[in-house]
């Protein structure tokens, strides 16, 4: 049952950066405010592209027992 | 003497990335195993190579560029569907890997020989990922006709060039195999991500102090180039979320991916690269900066000749020693991916139609299948390539739509009540390619603002969900589908 529930909360962890690059980008689909000079839309799947490694490498260490 | 300079950096880079090749399987036996699969032994490295090398083809390196011109913010989309594609990844090619090992399976269509006991769908799928394969190959062959054609100062016609540059290549994966290939990745992705900082950000940097700078000045000329239109349109939000969604989902379906999955040394190996890989995806952003500044610099490019951006501008701005090194990089970008995509659709042909139905019968007559079917394939997509033109853009789309038509089959594989039948899976691919078809009939990419693939895959999973039902597979409903409940 603890197996079930690691598998649970790394599908969970793992949906949210799916989400946010998919359905969730026509909310983001702005061009103010500007962030390092990019436009936000653009802004916002970088920032996701960098945050998707770091909640993944949370998800690879579920994958062992704590 | 300014195109025979930068060809002949092309030459010397493409040459000696073969050789490199070459050396690098030196001292391997090849066997079925070993050709296909690299005999399953491959670590981190090799197989974020092989991966890499799916990612960062001329479609990247001129189609992304050429999106980013003549369309904007669509063009986005690739950066994030990678993105998307390896989340999924980390959770499916674990388990995909597993099945591969513990049946000795080769090729893509393998697993569905394999998972649902039919050597008729194997070879279905077989044939579809042919079908789909083919232009995957041929977008290739178009990269390489521009950077050749750039290069050579347009005052020459580049498809003699092509030809070769094409058999060139067909021979050396007819000579080693997977693991070969893996070797020129490495060299191909070291160009690449030269070539791509050049483009990304010494070119803004150079004309105009910096890409933000860039982005303001195309804003100042198009104030809705950053964003996407809302208008149920192709480009649109619509398109947009159903296209990433679409091409996420068929990114590891590939039969060529699938035998780069197989080819991984453990499950580990692949989950660190699914976590890890999105990095890489960085690299895409710089090349939208090098279409953006392109945009300002070289502006009028209409369709496909966008894709020409910012090669178009190292032409006219540098050397002919620069331009030859970029687009060799370029090159490399084109023929290393065609390589390990002739090597998969010539693969499966030879496994899933030609061994599976005893039309081949030793392994040695299997790795001379595979090979002659590297020389049919190739010719193949150069026929396509010279006889029906399309954007690169078209081309990959056309391969996409296709190929996402295995997902269904192969993520529901796994589930133990979802379960489909082998007739079932069948059929939602067959629903899913007559879909297509349809579509492709009437010339016309999205319904509604819906990316026509991902109407085939709707359509494909009902068909799917139907005819298994149908045929028996959910009919175990006494008390052991409640437990599993």
């Amino acid at each position: 049952l603890r197996t079930k529930n690691r598998r649970l909360l790394q599908i969970l962890l793992a949906c949210i950066p799916a989400m946010a690059l998919t359905i969730a980008t026509p909310l983001a689909n702005r061009v103010e405010p500007r962030i390092a000079g990019l436009p936000f839309f653009l802004a916002y799947i970088v920032l996701w592209v960098l945050l998707t490694p770091l909640l993944m490498w949370v998800v690879y260490s579920l994958e062992q027992p704590l | 003497v300014s195109a025979a300079v930068a060809l002949g950096v092309i030459a010397v880079i493409v040459i000696a990335t073969v050789l490199f090749g070459l050396w690098g399987v030196r001292n391997v036996k090849m066997s079925p195993q070993e050709f296909i699969v690299g005999g399953r032994s491959f670590g981190t490295v090799f197989i974020w190579l092989l991966m890499a090398g799916e990612i960062y083809t001329s479609f990247t390196f001129l189609g992304a560029a050429g999106w980013a011109y003549t369309r904007g913010a669509p063009a986005f989309y690739i950066l994030c569907y990678g993105t998307v594609a390896y989340i999924i990844a980390f959770f499916l090619t674990p388990a995909v890997w597993r099945v591969a090992r513990d049946r000795q399976l080769l090729t893509g269509p393998d697993f569905f020989t394999a998972q649902y006991g039919s050597k008729a769908l194997g070879g279905l799928v077989a044939l579809v990922g042919f079908v789909f394969l083919v232009p995957y190959i041929t977008l290739q062959l178009g990269g390489l006709e521009i950077l050749l054609h750039i290069a050579g100062y347009n005052t020459f016609d580049a498809r003699m060039a092509v030809g070769i540059a094409f058999a060139v290549m067909a021979l050396f994966v007819y000579a080693v195999g997977l693991r070969g290939t893996a070797w020129a990745a490495v060299i191909k992705d070291l160009l690449v991500l030269v070539g791509v900082v050049f483009a990304g950000l010494v070119l803004p940097i150079h004309f105009f102090g910096s890409p933000a700078a860039v982005i303001s000045k195309v804003l100042e000329r198009q104030p809705n180039w950053m964003t996407l239109p809302t208008t149920a349109t192709p480009g649109g939000t619509v398109w947009f979320v159903t296209t990433v969604l679409l091409t996420a989902l068929g990114f590891f379906v590939f039969p060529n991916t699938m035998a780069a999955v197989y080819a991984a040394r453990s499950q580990d190996t692949l989950r660190r690269n699914a976590v890890f890989l999105p990095f890489y995806q960085l690299m895409i952003l710089l090349v939208y900066f090098g279409g953006f500044t392109a945009l300002l610099l070289v502006p009028g490019l209409k369709g496909p000749a966008g894709d020409q951006s910012f090669m178009l501008v190292v032409q006219k701005y540098y050397s002919p020693w620069v331009l030859g090194f970029v687009a060799g990089a370029g090159c490399l970008a084109a023929l290393v991916p065609a390589s390990t995509q002739i090597l998969g659709a010539a693969s499966i042909v030879s496994k899933n139609l030609f061994m599976d139905y005893g039309m081949v019968k030793t392994e040695a007559g299997s790795v001379t299948a595979t090979r002659i079917l590297v020389l049919v394939v190739s010719v193949l997509a150069f026929s396509f390539w010279f006889f029906a033109r399309h954007t690169l853009v078209g081309l990959l789309l056309i391969a996409y739509t296709g190929m996402t038509q295995f997902f269904p089959g192969v993520a529901l594989s796994f589930s133990r009540r979802l379960r489909p039948s082998a007739a079932g899976a069948g059929a939602g691919i067959a629903v899913g390619i007559i879909t297509l078809a349809i579509f492709a009939a009437n010339k016309t990419g999205t319904l509604a603002g819906i990316n026509s693939g991902f109407v085939a895959l709707t359509l494909n999973v009902i068909a799917l969900f139907t005819v298994s039902a149908l045929t028996g597979a959910y009919r175990r409903s006494g008390p052991g589908a409640r437990e599993a409940a």
